[in-house]
């Protein structure tokens, strides 16, 4: 601040006569004194602008303007300046010093960024869990983004009500999102933290260099030698949330004389446990880049990183469950040898290669070729329990509900009850050494260890053209190829003391018309009866290819009081499974060998102008319309058994507008938008356990496809902050949407416990204004930033959620609801009590406060700081999401359920974490 | 600034790394699980000894008090499906001379009560009494299963696997005594009209609920025995094999408690070795739209003396088995006769086994055309026990000569079925004998013994053998 006040009155005495209007200055870290070099300075409302050499000293020469300026300082990864002067007419204005400040939300972001990957690692099977992180990656940008990303993230909230596989995310360029589900992976490079600070977010559908992106928007994230900023960086972290701690060590060259530049990083993040017990966490990072300059027109790169990690997982547990044990009950894990060890454990090795040329034609026009490999694996694993009953220890039996569900309990369903209490809340954990028993009879193992594994290899391809054709209008347009060949297969992990494991499917064993000799339940009719042992591969075994080649141009216009842009975007992707199993359910070519190939053809365009109606007062549009290729996961609909295609299978088309009000004082920002998007043609497939009749059979595993999914998002975003003082901020947020299903979309169900494709009354499902779950739909924030003059900063927020929802059983909102046995409509069905039993049940509200404060010091040549965030001050117990279970969906079961004390198949809900802290030290040189 | 050596950094970070602790890898050892005798605070009595403490008391026993243990041999498996939370054990490995079922709310039961493991029982807290018709340890006056949580606390195992050697018996030899005992019928087969007029599965078919009941044949006595198999074993859907050999199980009731089952713990119990059947011949007719009106043989029975042995009127009533023959008697009321009948009945009998033959005199089908066959049959509680109707041509008309004399089955001929009501009299319908060729003998043969599961009643009347 004193430095401040200095450069201010520098700015009234440093006049001196020139004959051109100029300024002229030096800019240095307000910390370490270092100048600093590449630092843009731009007069506001006009296109003057310069950077800071290496010595970090600039002119803004040949100055028109005259007057009371503002003069933009702005750095990646500092706070940004603006400076009011005055210009006299052919004078120098010299500024002499001016400093910055580190921009400590950039440590913020990175918390948030690693709560992220952690979590993604952490989700399971579910589709809850991934929310999405584009606001993330700007954090800091506005009020309503910082919320979102580090306040609102850990309940699931999703801005806009987007999935994460609407929001882009690029490496140098090269598109991470996977084909699988088209999310990206960000287990894929957790722990670089230090090595991603560069960043390039575009936000919604507004122009991105790189892509035409997706609704959530486009984040490039450059890992580029030369980019890196120079210097070394040691920090530690402690934590209770997904690791207990963090070591990153991080060296960057800067680009040396010969012209060449390296970068390295090394990070290792370990727990036993986190929040919830038996997590274990165990993530090592390594990421080396080389940059050589060639010359001023080209520069090679290599970029490599490769982030093992090992994690635990943790589950959604019923209300039953969490009364006796609590949030942090984790069913997963048991005690072996003395040490936890988790059943579901999830393995993410998928090192990342790449060669970036940069190309600068001219001052005007650059070309930037990628060509990326990524290979390795993503194992899941878990127990197969083979015929033997689910060894879970929340298995539904083991619960005291089970013991009470008849409507009069008897003495002995008391006792009974008590003493299954008892043991739950005593025990309640995986009981290892009973599998070890199971196997101990000699021969085969009953029950086994398994991986479900996904051993991708993808090789990127495209190149990007950028070109300033005037001062006002920019051409921006990419060419791309993705090519991935993906194994799917089981994998023994442990035969748990057994000597092999009987590959066959159990639960067919005893449709099969011969026995274990038949071919219903052999996974491999080919290699019929095979013992497999660890590391072998069974069950299922096949391969999935899918290509895309996509293209995308772009044109942006900047005029003084409007900006626009148009984009349009073409592809073409291809899928098609080869099947290295023949199943014993469906033999012959219906599992065996190649499928089908699928191929989509999509296409759109994209739009959006700011106009600006004084240098406060902005109003940006944007509109979108266009089509993306169904996930390679919602393509086939049993994908591990044959080669069924999903019936009925479209693009999704997706037509959305957003506007906005941007209001900007040098005291006052904000920001209001209103958005609506319209989702047709979606696809979705879920798979579960039901013993719903379903074709006369009383039990079976389904597939459940649905088709044509309409969605409506439409909501208002609200994001407000005032500088009231110098050093204390406040700032206001809140999103309140509605993200409800539109129609009632085309639903059936395959199994290979009945026959065909079955549906039921109109073949669909009755869940038109229903709410799509995933975290809240209204959230509010109301919070303080305090940062001292002495290097110390505290802010703490207060955060509302409400209106989140339960996912809901499909299946219970098809005409199988009312259906006996028979086919024919239950005798007792009341539709009354139904509309009461088919409600979605919505999550209560909740309030959580946040903390976050942190200092730093400069000793001798090093910068030594460390910042602490606490989550949940006051340990509220919320619940983030959840879904009903679709086992016993009918009218009957439901309603003997609703009328249960403590329901047996009770809804499955995540808890949030309780108070939890990050702490990180660091030290900079 | 840059005065600091890249090297001592990183020699640093590995420092750090190595100093920060580890997580558990996933490189786990095998448990060892071998069991131990274990040291009992209480008195160890045989199965036996714990089974005539039920026959002593004769109902449910409260063992609440009891500081004594029960020590047995496991002789079922849930490992195939067949069995469900209940463990069968009996005294000794070889020549076992008592078994109890353990219920126990937990599956499967298999990992830890494999087939020959010596378990002992405490018997504190549990009830000794009949469920579905076999002795059976549980909790409560209901010999509810023990609940889970407390399995280990009932049941301790001990280090000692032997071999359990069955019981060969044969089907006319079962009893109560053999019940909870893993026994061996040797020279059985799967009933024809299972296995060749049909090919039913083990528990497979539609009407199979809960159980699929099936019948085993003794080609040695004819005697057949239900084998029981639940719908939830993972062989259900397998076809019954067709040949002929050996079946060892435990012998059990149906869940009503009223008949013998045989239940086995998986396929490999069902050994039949021989492809070639023992079916009896059958000579098959059909039916006849009416009786010719000639008489060739008819017989009321009205002038027989009540209490008497049928005689007379060319009648062979012979006993080949047992004390039990075919007598006339006369009631009234729901369990009526028809005038005089003639009726047969191990019931109380004491017999190990009763077979009984009513013959006629010699029919001369050669002479004549169109003959057919009537009578009327009614049974009470007849159980295990059979009629059959057979036919001879071989037979020389002494008594001496009838057990080995070859008589073949009439299937054309309605017999009264245990299902039926008992006091029901079943119209055989017109058996036409008119395609046999030579002359000879019909025979009506009960089969059944002193054991309450084959002691049924059959009863006989209005017998004619007509031609044109």
């Amino acid at each position: 601040m004193k430095q401040f006040t200095l450069s201010l009155l520098c700015v009234f005495l440093a006049a001196t006569a020139w004959s051109q209007t100029q300024i002229k200055g030096t800019v240095m870290d307000a910390i370490t004194s270092e100048p600093l070099p590449d630092v843009t300075l731009r007069l506001e409302k006009s296109a003057a602008e310069t950077m800071t050499n290496a010595m970090g000293v600039f002119v803004l020469n040949n100055l028109t303007q005259e007057g009371d300026q503002i003069l933009l300082v702005l750095k990646n990864g500092f706070i940004t300046k603006r400076l009011p002067i005055i210009l006299t007419t052919g004078q120098t204005l010299n500024l002499d010093v001016i400093t910055l400040d580190v921009d400590i939300s950039a440590e913020q972001q990175q918390i948030g960024l690693i709560s992220l990957s952690d979590n993604d690692l952490n989700s399971g099977d579910d589709d809850l869990g991934n929310f999405n992180v584009s606001g993330l990656l700007s954090a800091g940008r506005d009020a309503f983004l910082s919320a979102a990303a580090f306040d609102w993230s850990a309940t699931f909230f999703r801005p806009r009500g987007l999935d994460n596989a609407n929001g882009k995310v690029l490496i140098n360029g090269i598109e991470m999102n996977k084909q699988f589900n088209g999310r990206p992976q960000w287990g894929n490079w957790g722990g670089l933290n230090d090595a991603q600070r560069n960043r390039e977010f575009s936000q919604g559908l507004t122009p991105s260099e790189y892509s035409f992106g997706g609704l959530a928007g486009v984040t490039n994230i450059v890992m580029r030698a030369s980019q890196e900023r120079e210097g070394g960086r040691i920090s530690y972290a402690a934590a209770n949330a997904s690791y207990q701690g963090r070591v990153m060590a991080s060296y960057n060259s800067g680009l040396n004389g010969n012209g060449w530049a390296y970068s390295v990083l090394l990070a290792r993040r370990f727990g036993e446990e986190g929040f919830q017990d038996g997590t274990l966490y165990d993530a090592n990072s390594m990421y080396l880049s080389v940059e050589k300059k060639i010359n001023d027109a080209h520069s090679l790169n290599f970029t490599g990183f490769y982030t093992p990690n090992r994690r635990g997982r943790a589950t959604a547990i019923t209300e039953e469950q969490f009364d006796l044990k609590g949030r942090t009950y984790n069913p997963f894990w048991g005690y072996q040898d003395g040490e936890k060890r988790n059943t579901r454990e999830r393995e993410i090795e998928e090192p990342v290669l790449m060669l970036n040329h940069y190309w600068t034609l001219s001052d005007k026009t650059t070309i930037n070729s990628n060509l990326g490999y990524q290979f390795g694996s993503i194992k899941s694993g878990r127990v197969d329990n083979g015929s033997l009953r689910n060894p879970a220890p929340n298995y539904y039996q083991l619960l005291p509900s089970y013991a009470l569900q008849d409507p009069n309990p008897t003495a002995y369903d008391f006792q009974n009850a008590y003493l299954l209490e008892q043991d739950f809340i005593n025990d309640g954990q995986f009981d290892w050494n009973s599998l070890y028993q199971a196997n101990a009879n000699g021969g085969n193992s009953n029950i086994i260890l398994q991986d479900d594994v996904i051993d991708d290899s993808q090789l990127s391809a495209n190149v990007i053209i950028n070109s300033q054709v005037t001062d006002a209008i920019t051409i921006d347009g990419n060419v791309s190829y993705r090519g991935l060949k993906s194994e799917n297969y089981a994998q023994v992990s442990d035969l748990l003391g057994g000597d092999g494991f009987l590959d066959i499917d159990n639960f067919s064993v005893s449709e099969s018309q011969d026995g274990q000799d038949g071919d219903l339940a052999q996974s491999d009719v080919r290699n019929p009866n095979r013992v497999v042992v660890e590391g072998d591969r069974y069950k299922y075994n096949y391969d999935m290819d899918a290509t895309v080649v996509s293209g995308f141009a772009q044109a942006q216009f900047t005029y003084n009081k409007v900006d626009f842009y148009v984009s349009g975007t073409a592809s073409n992707t291809s899928y098609q499974r080869t099947g290295l199993y023949e199943n014993g359910n469906f033999t012959g070519s219906r599992s065996f060998g190649p499928s089908e190939k699928l191929s989509f053809t999509n296409g759109g365009i994209k739009a959006g102008a700011t106009y600006k109606l004084s240098g406060r007062h902005l109003i940006d549009v944007n509109a979108g319309y266009y089509s993306v290729a169904p996930g390679i996961r919602n393509s086939f609909s049993n994908a591990r058994q044959n080669n069924d295609v999903v019936i009925g299978l479209e693009s999704e088309q997706i037509q959305s507008v957003d506007a906005s009000y941007i209001f900007r004082s040098p005291i006052v920002k904000g920001r209001l938008t209103g958005f609506y998007t319209g989702f047709q043609k979606g696809t979705d497939i879920g798979f579960f356990f039901t013993q719903n009749s379903i074709a006369g059979t009383e039990a079976s595993f389904v597939q459940e496809v649905l088709t044509n999914v309409e969605r409506r998002n439409i909501g208002a975003e609200l994001g407000v902050e005032a500088q009231v003082l110098p050093t204390l901020k406040l700032k206001a947020a809140a999103s309140v949407g509605q993200y409800t299903y539109a129609n009632n979309p085309n639903i059936y169900y395959t199994s290979d416990d009945f026959e065909g494709p079955q549906t039921f009354g109109d073949g669909t499902t009755a869940i038109k204004d229903l709410h799509v779950a995933g975290g809240p739909e209204r959230a509010y924030q109301l919070g303080f930033e305090y940062r001292d003059p002495e290097f110390w900063n505290f802010g703490l927020t207060v955060n509302y959620f409400s209106n989140s929802y339960l996912d809901f059983s499909n299946l219970a909102r098809t005409a199988n609801f009312n259906q006996d046995i028979d086919g024919q409509p239950f005798n007792d069905y009341d539709t009354d009590v139904a509309r009461d039993l088919l409600r979605q049940t919505e999550i209560d509200d909740y309030f959580l406060v946040n903390i976050i404060g942190g200092k730093s010091w400069r000793v001798g040549d090093y910068f030594v700081g460390f910042f602490a965030t606490v989550n949940n001050v006051l340990d509220e117990t919320y619940i983030t999401g959840g879904f009903e279970d679709s086992r016993r969906a009918n009218y009957r079961s439901s309603l003997e359920e609703a009328q249960r004390d403590t329901p047996v198949f009770g809804d499955r809900l995540f808890f949030g974490r309780g108070t939890t802290y990050y702490v990180n030290a660091y030290v900079r040189f | 600034m840059k005065t600091i050596k890249l090297t001592h950094v990183f020699a640093a970070i590995i420092a750090l790394l190595t100093i920060t602790s580890c997580v558990q890898d996933d490189d786990f050892s095998t448990p060892d699980l071998t069991a131990t005798d274990p040291v009992l605070d209480g008195e160890v009595i045989s199965v036996s000894a714990l089974r005539n403490l039920f026959l002593q008391e004769g109902e449910t026993v409260d063992l609440t008090e009891s500081t004594q243990y029960v020590e047995g041999f496991v002789i079922s498996s849930d490992e195939s499906g067949n069995w469900f939370e209940e463990i069968i054990i009996q005294d000794n490995a070889t020549a076992p001379t008592a078994g109890v079922r353990i219920l126990i709310d937990e599956s499967p039961l298999f990992t830890y009560y494999e087939i020959g493991r010596k378990i002992f029982v405490k018997l504190g807290g549990l009830h000794l009494g009949e469920s579905n018709g076999v002795l059976t340890l549980g909790v409560t006056n209901n010999l509810e299963k023990i609940p889970a949580p407390l399995q280990f606390d009932y049941i301790q195992r001990s280090a000692t696997v032997e071999t359990i050697v069955p019981v060969e018996t044969t089907i006319s030899n079962l009893s109560e005594d053999l019940e909870n005992i893993f026994i061996k019928l040797t020279d059985v087969q799967f009933a024809k009209e299972e296995v060749i007029d049909q090919s039913l599965t083990y528990a497979g078919e539609p009407l199979d609920e809960f159980d699929g009941e099936r019948t085993i044949f003794s080609c040695a006595t004819e005697q057949t025995l239900i084998l029981s198999t639940s719908t939830f074993a993972n062989f259900k859907s397998i076809a019954l094999p067709t040949g002929r050999g050996s079946i060892s199980g435990v012998l059990t009731r149906n869940f009503f408690g009223e008949d013998f089952n045989l239940a086995i713990n998986d396929r490999n119990d069902v050994v039949f070795d021989q492809a070639e059947r023992c079916d009896p011949v059958e000579i098959d007719c059909g039916v006849a739209d009416a009786a010719g009106s000639t008489i060739l043989f008819e017989d009321f029975f009205e002038t027989q003396a009540t209490n008497s042995p049928i005689s007379g009127n060319g009648w062979t009533n012979y006993q080949q088995e047992g004390s039990e023959t075919w007598e006339a008697y006369s009631s009234g009321g729901q369990n009526a006769s028809l005038g005089i009948s003639a009726r047969v009945g191990s019931f109380q009998s004491g017999d190990d086994a009763t077979i009984a033959w009513l013959i006629t005199p010699m029919l001369d089908l050669q002479a004549n055309t169109g003959e057919t066959l009537q009578f009327m049959t009614s049974n009470s509680f007849s159980d295990g026990s059979t009629l059959d109707l057979l036919f001879s041509s071989d037979w020389d008309g002494t008594e001496a000569t009838i057990a080995t004399a070859t008589w073949d089955v009439l299937p054309a001929g309605v017999i009264v079925d245990d299902g039926d009501f008992f006091g029901d009299w079943i119209d055989s319908g017109i058996v036409d004998l008119s395609c046999i060729e030579s002359n000879g003998y019909v025979a009506f043969r009960y089969s059944g013994s002193g054991d309450a599961d084959f002691d049924g009643t059959f009863e006989l009347d209005e017998i004619q053998i007509n031609a044109n």
